[in-house]
């Protein structure tokens, strides 16, 4: 049943699985990895010395430096245009350059068309499994840094991700770009064993095939891809051992299988072993915890963020018109005004989500809408949203320490190596992170799932991550939509307490008492305008607010 | 936690290493089995006490799905005729390579390794490549019975093979071809997307230079095409006296259809792709005039092709196509390789397979030569009245 080639193929077929894993860990669904193969595995096949000339193991590494090369550079180049796709669009545009590579391959005079080339046989199962633990390494050891995080992120939320420093565009380039130098890897493998490299092995089936055993092994966890592997290359061997009779029978059984494992792990076979611990960090020592908040924050009286005239058109409906707003260090700012009337447009193009279609912004001394929003938040701007955008299947303390990734340090490479300094720096991140949950009352949760955590819960959650990259302007964006009276308060003082750290907070919340009670200025929108500026006593007795929640006298008496 | 899942998967490794090397010594046993294949008498009073094992790996699914369902049946009623008569069994296991050089490689290596006598397949010959040089590694002799590339059989000295090359069966059917419609001037098409019509089509390119034919046109299309109007417009501009085409049977039934709908009445010739019964059955009276080159000739009315035919229709209610016979005629070697030195080991398969010199079959008389290649007479058929007649 262990032959020779079943220990080979399931190798093989967990490396290109995991040039799926590569991709899908960032929320991305190629299916272009078969032409990265098929393009790396004829320039390997071609371009390598002869094994006989430089003997077998050269001649294949050398190959696969070649193949993981053409790879990597051909997913640069097809990643660049395409890497502002989303989901199924990535999908059908990847497929489609899959296509036009193997047409290419099959109309080359080099590559000997559909008949293809006669490739020596030099892989045994102990190279590819070799390099199948190199392959599963590497992503292990990416799982739990800082890069593997942002994928992670990125994955569950986009934007969220976004706002919270990730670069997106380049973490979702150098995934594409991993993923190719798998398949290249593969390809080259592939070439290398089966004696005779034909375009027809590159084709839909075939990309189906990588995507399936990376989706059946488990997407979200290192050992999928292998797993996924073990069960879809054993399937038919097992069938042969328990003498089904060959013909339709067996396609229809393996099929069926691989439904009842989606249908019942949606995880892929990888939840059957449990995920790997969360990283609850033994707080060993607290002597350098907390030296990732080293911002200055702008003093009072400083400009944090400057509007002028600023407004936002969708087709003829203005959101926001001719906002004017100026605010300084360290002030507490509430956003009020009734449903509707423009407020989370306005955080969202102070914060470099949405692009204003008039006016000026300046925001810590960037321009929102022309800057990256990764830029906007690196300056020091971090927010929460008004709908939950936690990353779902991450713990409590991860989605913190994503919060934490502009001030964290990168460690991937140094995890590779297993360096003693990656390891203290994921330390400091992670109490960096508890320190953020202890802030907002979640440190007993900090092991749960976001997405498991109580309504009010997920909101401190989005609190403290916003917390953790040490913020010098804080947006709230309701906050204590879902909390009671007591967690309200307890959410007043933490407010307090960080403005009394020098953070600039503008908060958005429909709870007037609490925003009286909490904010030093008060700006109130209607119909995407500003109708009042002023301390809290002033708008409590202000007619044109009074007017805009509860109507005016006139409309009252035209009903 | 995390390093004991790694460590698990190094495990999970290192144990299927371990099994590997156990696979491999049980490969190099399988000599002992042959003590019982070694029997007494020879031709037809040969008697072998044990079951000589066949093996199969044709493409029973997947793409190449059809084909193999026919080599299937054809070895299947061989093996049935053969065992009726006295003195030797055969014992044939038909596995499914699914089109899928994985399966047809991990297949070979099975074959290899529990002791098969001889091994038949696979279908296709860009898998041939990927699988045959396991059996070639592992001593242990092949009879190709649909491919048709070259280089099969130099492979290695265990490859042989009972289908006739394109370039046994297309330069003919060129020749033939011109003599009978006196042509000139011709359009040639090919699927260039499948190694099987792709490699017909050079010999195709090489006989009609080798003849002085004028190519007006060389047309490509894809194995997956079902529509070919466009393409045959074109060729009819071209003003042809035939139109030679290198596809699949898939390909040349809309094909042909299409052409006499655009009132292309000129010859449509065709290579081993087309020699299939559906040619006539879905295409209708659009066939008519078609003419096939093929390695069989199913309108041959030699004894042990007029049984085949009747005993196939009997078995499996539908007429055979060029995959079945050339199967059966490869059971019909094999068992003659047996007889001629009484043993159904590896070793004596491969010498007697050596010698088989004007056998008749179902192909006609066939003999196998020194470069392990079948040699037979091939035909040029012409569709008359809903059949294949012999092109005169």
């Amino acid at each position: 049943m262990f032959s020779e080639s079943t220990l080979v193929f399931i190798a093989l077929g967990a490396i290109f699985a995991y040039s799926f894993y590569a991709v899908l860990v960032a929320g991305q669904l190629s299916l272009g990895q078969a032409g990265f193969a098929s393009l790396a595995a004829f320039t390997g096949a071609t371009l390598a010395p002869a094994p006989d000339d430089v003997g077998d193991l050269p001649a294949l590494l050398i190959a696969i430096v070649i193949g993981m090369s053409v790879g990597a550079v051909t997913a640069v180049v097809l990643g660049l245009p395409t890497m502002r796709l989303r989901g199924v669009f990535l999908a059908i545009a990847t497929l489609a350059f899959a296509e036009a590579v193997r047409i290419l391959i099959i109309n080359m005079e080099w590559t000997g068309g559909a008949q293809g080339m006669s490739v020596p046989k030099v892989v045994e199962p102990w190279m590819a499994w070799a390099i199948l633990a190199i392959v599963a390494y590497w992503f292990w050891r990416q799982g739990n840094s800082r890069y593997g995080r942002a994928l992670e992120a990125i994955r569950e939320d986009e934007l969220a991700a976004r706002a919270m420093g990730i670069d997106v565009g380049s973490h979702r380039l150098s995934a594409f770009v991993s993923a190719g130098a798998l398949a290249g890897l593969y390809g080259v493998l592939w070439a290398f064993f089966v004696r005779l490299l034909a375009p027809e092995d590159f084709g839909f089936a075939k990309a189906i095939d990588g995507l399936v055993t990376a989706v059946v092994g488990g997407s979200t966890a290192f050992f999928g891809p292998p797993l996924g592997s073990f069960f879809l290359e054993m399937v038919p061997e097992v069938q042969r051992a328990i003498g089904i009779e060959a013909g339709w029978i067996r396609p229809f059984l393996a099929s069926l299988l691989m439904l009842l494992v989606i249908l019942f792990l949606p995880g892929g076979l990888a939840s059957l072993l449990p995920r790997r611990s969360q990283k609850l960090v033994l707080a060993s020592s607290g002597d350098d915890a907390g030296s990732l908040t080293q911002r200055v924050h702008p003093a009072p009286g400083e400009t944090v963020v400057q509007l002028a005239g600023l407004g936002k058109d969708y087709g003829g409906v203005h959101a926001n018109k001719d906002i004017d707003l100026h605010v300084t260090g360290g002030e507490v700012i509430g956003l009020i005004g009734p449903n509707g009337a423009g407020k989370t447009t306005l955080v969202n193009m102070i914060s470099g989500l949405t692009r204003p279609t008039s006016g000026t912004a300046e925001v810590l001394g960037l321009q929102p809408g022309r800057a990256a929003v990764h830029k906007i938040a690196a300056a020091g701007v971090s927010r929460t949203f008004q709908h939950s955008k936690l990353f779902a299947r991450l713990s409590a303390l991860e989605n913190v320490m994503v919060g934490g990734h502009l001030v964290s340090k990168p460690t991937f490479l140094r995890r590779l190596l297993w360096l003693p300094s990656a390891r203290r720096d994921e330390q400091q991140a992670a109490r960096h992170a508890a320190s953020c949950l202890e802030r907002v009352g979640l440190a007993d949760k900090a092991g749960n799932k976001a997405s498991a955590l109580s309504y009010g819960d997920q909101r401190r959650l989005e609190i403290a991550r916003a917390l953790a990259s040490d913020p010098s302007l804080l947006i709230l964006d309701e906050p204590a939509a879902g909390m009671n009276h007591v967690e309200a308060d307890a959410l007043s003082d933490l407010i307090a307490s960080l403005a009394s750290d020098g953070l600039t907070i503008l908060l958005i919340e429909h709870n007037v008492g609490m925003v009286m009670k909490t904010c030093s200025r008060i700006v109130v929108l209607n119909f995407g305008e500003v109708i009042a500026t002023g301390t809290p006593e002033e708008i409590a007795n202000n007619p044109a607010v009074v007017e805009a929640y509860l109507g005016s006298s006139e409309s009252e008496d035209a009903s | 936690m995390r390093t004991n899942l790694f460590t698990l998967t190094a495990a999970a490794g290192a144990l299927a290493l371990t099994l590997t090397a156990c696979g491999s010594d049980d490969g190099g046993g399988d000599g002992g089995g042959d003590g019982s294949l070694a029997g007494e008498g020879s031709g037809d009073a040969c008697v072998i006490e044990g079951e000589v094992p066949v093996g199969a790996a044709v493409s029973l699914t997947g793409a190449a799905g059809s084909y193999g369902e026919s080599q299937r049946n054809g070895l299947e009623l061989a093996t049935t005729h053969l065992n009726e008569q006295e003195g030797v069994t055969y014992a044939l296991t038909v596995e499914d390579d699914q089109t899928d050089p994985k399966q047809a490689i991990s297949l070979f290596e099975g074959f290899v390794g529990d002791g098969t006598s001889i091994i038949i397949g696979p279908t296709l010959s860009n898998t041939a490549f990927q699988a045959q040089p396991i059996a070639q590694e592992g001593e242990v002799p092949v009879l190709a019975i649909s491919n048709t590339a070259e280089g099969i059989t130099e492979q290695g000295d265990w490859i042989f093979r009972d289908s006739l090359t394109e370039g046994q069966v297309i330069p003919q059917t060129v020749a033939q071809s011109v003599e009978a419609f006196g042509l000139e001037n011709v359009v040639v098409m090919y699927s260039n997307d499948d190694a099987f019509t792709e490699s017909g089509y050079e010999v195709m390119a090489e006989s009609l230079e080798g003849e002085d034919i004028t190519v007006a046109s060389t047309l490509t299309f894809s194995k997956a095409d079902t529509d070919f109007r466009a393409l045959l417009t074109e060729a009819k501009n071209a003003e042809p006296d035939a139109i030679f085409v290198s596809g699949l049977i898939e390909a040349a039934i809309p094909l042909v259809t299409q052409a006499r709908e655009l009132g292309l009445d000129v010859p449509i010739i065709g290579g081993n792709g087309f020699n299939n019964p559906q040619l006539m059955t879905d295409a209708g009276d659009a066939a008519e005039g078609v003419v096939v080159g093929a390695a069989w000739n199913s309108a041959s009315d030699n004894p042990e092709n007029a049984a085949f035919l009747e005993a196939y229709e009997a078995e499996y209610d539908k007429a055979p196509d060029q995959f079945a016979a050339q199967a059966y005629a490869a059971m019909t070697i094999i068992d003659h390789a047996v007889r001629e030195g009484c043993d159904g080991g590896r070793e004596a398969i491969k010498a007697g397979l050596g010698n088989i010199t004007d056998l008749p079959t179902v192909l006609g008389s066939i003999s196998i030569n020194e470069n392990r290649d079948a040699e037979h007479d091939a035909v040029v058929q012409v569709v008359e009245d809903g059949s294949f007649a012999v092109l005169n």
